[in-house]
């Protein structure tokens, strides 16, 4: 299977400091990636690598084959490259349809019409409705994101970067703020979603071992800035000094 | 933002207008052609406030260049059609507004205004110091103009200006009006407001931050000097003080008052400041003074402007959304 | 040589008085986070009262020489207006930064009319002679020794500025309060006092600045407005927020409003505006400001 993203001996320094070195990863349809590792050891910098925001002192990104140096998050989400923070972003005084809408209208390519009526455009209007249903939020379309409680808030943040018809999107911490026991149905309701949604490949930042056990098809821990190992949950749970790592303590079993 | 009561509004309000010449005194119609200008000025210029979330403190440059541009095309090249200047100035500024609002975008907030307003005293300077090309103090004239090609001879200054010259801006409005509210209930127009809610999520939902302030920017800059070609065939004289930054100050004062957040907000604030000023003006000597205390009393008591108010009085505020 | 030596005082008393308001600017901003478009009615205001103090105390026999002190005295006491406005603006601190900059131009409207009504429409100039403290003459190069007073109380000034928000509690305390409010309330610190005691500070130096003017200038009513653009490229070009800042800032522009008018007169306020152009498209931090976008 051909690699959607990848990065090739990747690396960023910060003058002395060097924030990562040398990782190398690829994803291929079909897969869902996690990036665990403890803070600070390097994980927002590989994933702000990933998604164009930061260029590698050393080393190449791929994506569909083409090195996105230089390209911009605005580039790479028209390519099909998204990303969703772990903070909640939203436009606070825009609707819920009109965010979502945000997004359809760069996917349908209709950012430079400066004179059709946008209300009166059914395409855009019938995938609103549809990426709102996949989320649950087809009764909020039209309240103003300010107003939505703070799990409607992370659902809308997510669906409108889903909106894009990403092939690849990369979720950082999608279920931080989100208790216990909502967090694998949030889980279960972004994995469903990303199928509809047509995503080929997906990558977590997650924290919660448990939902990375859970839902990964892969694992990728980093730790002082390198790769420390990339394995199928299996594996990866099995081997005891990773797990120390990543978590800071030794998991029996 | 809104729909269809905005359509009611608009078209009482052009109704009302469309009647006003033949119900009041010639002087109070008088005082409408420098509404129309700003009215239009103002919709380009509120574009880039009230949706884009600019705030620039060099608007009135535009207005100069249209008046300026009227200036040179029917001072000094004679050209005799209004549309044909009005029609090469706003080509003119939206050109020249390229480069100037490339170098102004890359920043927002405070450092916007900055440049804007240092861009506009670029300006006033340059008009103000190349005296022999410009005028200087004095300004450069500008001479009657033919409107749809007809001549209205038999008109004085006076009853033109009341007359077909009212009715034919108030057209230039209403198409101005048409043209900025397709604009604004585009996907562009979404994508700019998108901007103004969140730079950083609108870049990753695709929206191309500085190419669409760059437009938002130049759109204005075309209003601005349709604007400033009315003012200017007006007063019959462009005048270096139509640009000092005060007078950006004043336009974002009107915008203010009208409420920036509604469509017509700029238009209804450009109506109610122009009558303001004039019985402010009849009334005390200290006119200014009452403008500056209405200007405080707005913006910290009613950021909305008269719009928003509006909408308070018919009972359905705007969720606390898209009010200032 | 005593030409270049004539240019360059004139330049650096120019900026020795610019650099007071910016300064005011500064702190303002720096703290409070507001560009204060009134600064200029604050100059103008102490341009005013200062004329009006100087008049009233010279009727009361009031030596000739007393000049400079009877003018920072009538600076001083129009610290007096800044709580009151303070409190005016308190109520947009928590909105966007547009409305605080409109109220602060609405403020500079009312002012205009307030000098009107106080002072009349005319330029002003005040009666006392500056000349009471002699010049400082050397072969064709002649300067007051007024002007030397000026630029060396601005340059005390400055280093009291600077010595206070560096070395004492009070100052460590702005400081704090500059770079992270939240955080300063949560250690303890009464923001509110805090405020308005820096706008107050900011007014006083506005309007000392304009009393000292005034011998060399006349006051006038297009003084308020011309000082905001000329005071906003002092602060674009030092970097908003910064001490070191106003200071740079103020040498330059003064300096290159002394060298323009002689050598090419057309250029004077073209130069200024050029300047502030590049700095903010190059470097729009400033000279010592921090990095914003």
């Amino acid at each position: 299977m051909s690699a959607l993203l990848e990065a090739r001996g990747v690396g960023k320094t910060y003058g002395p400091f060097r924030a990562l070195a040398d990782v190398s990863l690829s994803i291929a349809a079909g897969e869902r990636l996690s990036i665990v590792g403890p803070n600070g050891a390097g994980k927002t910098t590989l994933v702000n690598l990933l998604t164009g925001l930061l260029a590698p002192s050393e080393g190449e990104v791929y994506f569909k084959k083409e090195n996105i140096r230089g390209r911009g998050p605005v580039e790479l989400a028209e390519r099909g490259l998204a990303r969703a923070f772990q903070l909640v972003h939203i436009f606070p005084k825009l609707t819920v349809a009109e965010t979502i809408a945000a997004a359809v209208i760069t996917r349908q390519k209709k950012r430079w019409r400066l004179f059709s009526n946008l209300a009166a455009d059914q395409n855009i209007a019938t995938r609103v409705a549809e990426v709102a249903r996949i989320f649950g939020l087809e009764t909020r379309l039209d309240t103003v994101s300010q107003l939505l409680s703070q799990g409607e808030k992370k659902l809308l943040d997510v669906a409108s970067a889903f909106a894009l018809n990403p092939e690849v999107i990369l979720l950082d911490e999608p279920t931080s703020g989100i208790s216990t026991a909502e967090k694998h149905g949030i889980m279960q309701t972004l994995l469903a979603a990303a199928e509809r949604a047509g995503v080929k490949a997906l990558i977590l930042v997650e924290h919660d071992m448990d939902l990375v056990a859970a839902y990964s098809t892969r694992i990728v821990a980093i730790a002082e800035g390198r790769l420390l190992a990339d394995l199928p949950p299996q594996l990866f749970f099995e081997n005891a000094d990773v797990i120390e790592i990543v978590v800071g303590k030794r998991r029996h079993g | 933002m809104k729909r269809p009561p905005q359509i009611l509004a608009a078209i009482l309000g052009a109704s009302a207008l469309a009647i006003f010449p033949l119900l009041a005194p010639s002087y109070y119609v008088g005082l409408m052609i420098p509404f129309f200008a700003y009215a239009i000025a103002l919709l380009g210029f509120n574009l880039l406030f009230g949706y884009g979330g600019l705030l620039s403190f060099g608007h009135a440059m535009f207005i100069g260049f249209g008046a300026y541009g009227a200036a040179v095309m029917a001072g000094v090249f004679g050209v005799k059609s209004f549309e044909l200047v009005l029609a090469a100035v706003v080509v003119g500024s939206a050109i020249a507004a390229i480069p100037i609002g490339f170098l102004c975008v890359r920043y927002t907030g405070i450092f916007f205004g900055m440049l804007t307003l240092a861009f506009g005293m670029l300006f006033h300077s340059f008009l103000f110091k190349f005296y022999y090309v410009t005028g200087g103090d004095s300004g450069m004239r500008i001479p009657r103009m033919n409107i749809l090609n007809l001549e209205f001879a038999q008109y004085n200054k006076i009853t033109f200006l009341t007359g077909p010259f009212y009715y034919y801006c108030l057209a230039l409005l209403l198409i101005a009006a048409f043209a900025m509210w397709r604009i604004v209930r585009s996907p562009f127009g979404l994508h700019l407001r998108a901007l103004r809610e969140n730079p950083r999520k609108a870049e990753y939902l695709g929206v191309h931050v500085r190419r669409f302030r760059l437009t938002a920017f130049v759109i204005s800059a075309a209003y601005g000097a349709a604007g400033g070609t009315i003012l200017g065939f007006r007063i019959g004289l462009a005048d270096p003080e139509l640009v000092y930054w005060t007078q950006s100050g004043q336009l974002v004062f009107m915008t203010v008052l009208g409420g920036s957040q509604h469509f017509l907000g700029p238009v209804i604030g450009a109506l109610a400041f122009t009558f303001l000023q004039d019985q402010l003006q009849s009334l005390t000597q200290y006119w200014r003074f009452v403008l500056g205390a209405i200007l405080a009393v707005l913006v910290i008591g009613f950021p909305a402007g008269i719009a928003g108010w509006a909408d308070l009085a018919r009972h359905r505020p705007k969720a606390r959304g898209a009010a200032a | 040589m005593a030409a270049f030596a004539n240019i360059l005082l004139g330049g650096v008393f120019h900026a020795a008085v610019l650099f007071l308001v910016a300064a005011g600017l500064q702190l303002i901003f720096g703290v409070q986070k507001i560009l204060n478009l009134a600064c200029g009615s604050f100059y103008a205001l102490g341009a005013y009262f200062g004329i009006t103090f100087v008049s009233l105390a010279l009727q009361f026999g009031v030596p000739a020489w007393a000049l400079l002190p009877l003018l920072i005295l009538a600076g001083l006491s129009l610290g007096l207006i800044g709580p009151p406005i303070e409190r005016m603006l308190r109520t947009v601190y928590d909105r966007d930064e547009s409305f605080q900059l409109l109220l602060t131009f609405a403020l500079l409207l009312m002012f205009q009319d307030v000098f009107r009504f106080l002072w009349g429409a005319n330029p002003l100039s005040i009666e006392a002679n500056y000349l009471v403290y002699g010049k400082v003459t050397s072969g064709d190069f002649t300067v007051p020794v007024y002007n030397l007073l000026v630029i060396a109380a601005a340059i005390m000034i400055a280093a009291g500025l600077g010595a206070f928000l560096q070395k004492t509690n009070y100052g460590r305390v702005l400081r704090a309060t500059a770079e992270n409010r939240a955080m300063a309330e949560a250690l303890g610190v009464d923001v509110s006092r805090v405020y308005a005691a820096v706008f107050t500070a900011g007014t006083v130096l506005g309007t000392v600045a304009g009393a000292l003017v005034v011998p060399t200038a006349a006051a006038s009513l297009d003084m308020a407005v011309d000082l905001v653009v000329e005071a906003f490229a002092v602060v674009v070009i030092g970097g908003l927020g910064s001490m070191p800042g106003a200071l740079a800032g103020a040498l330059i522009v003064g300096l290159i409003h002394a060298f323009a008018i002689v050598v090419y007169p057309e250029l004077e306020l073209l130069a200024t505006y050029l300047i502030v152009i590049g700095v903010l498209l190059l470097r729009p931090a400033g000279l010592f400001g921090k990095q914003a976008t």
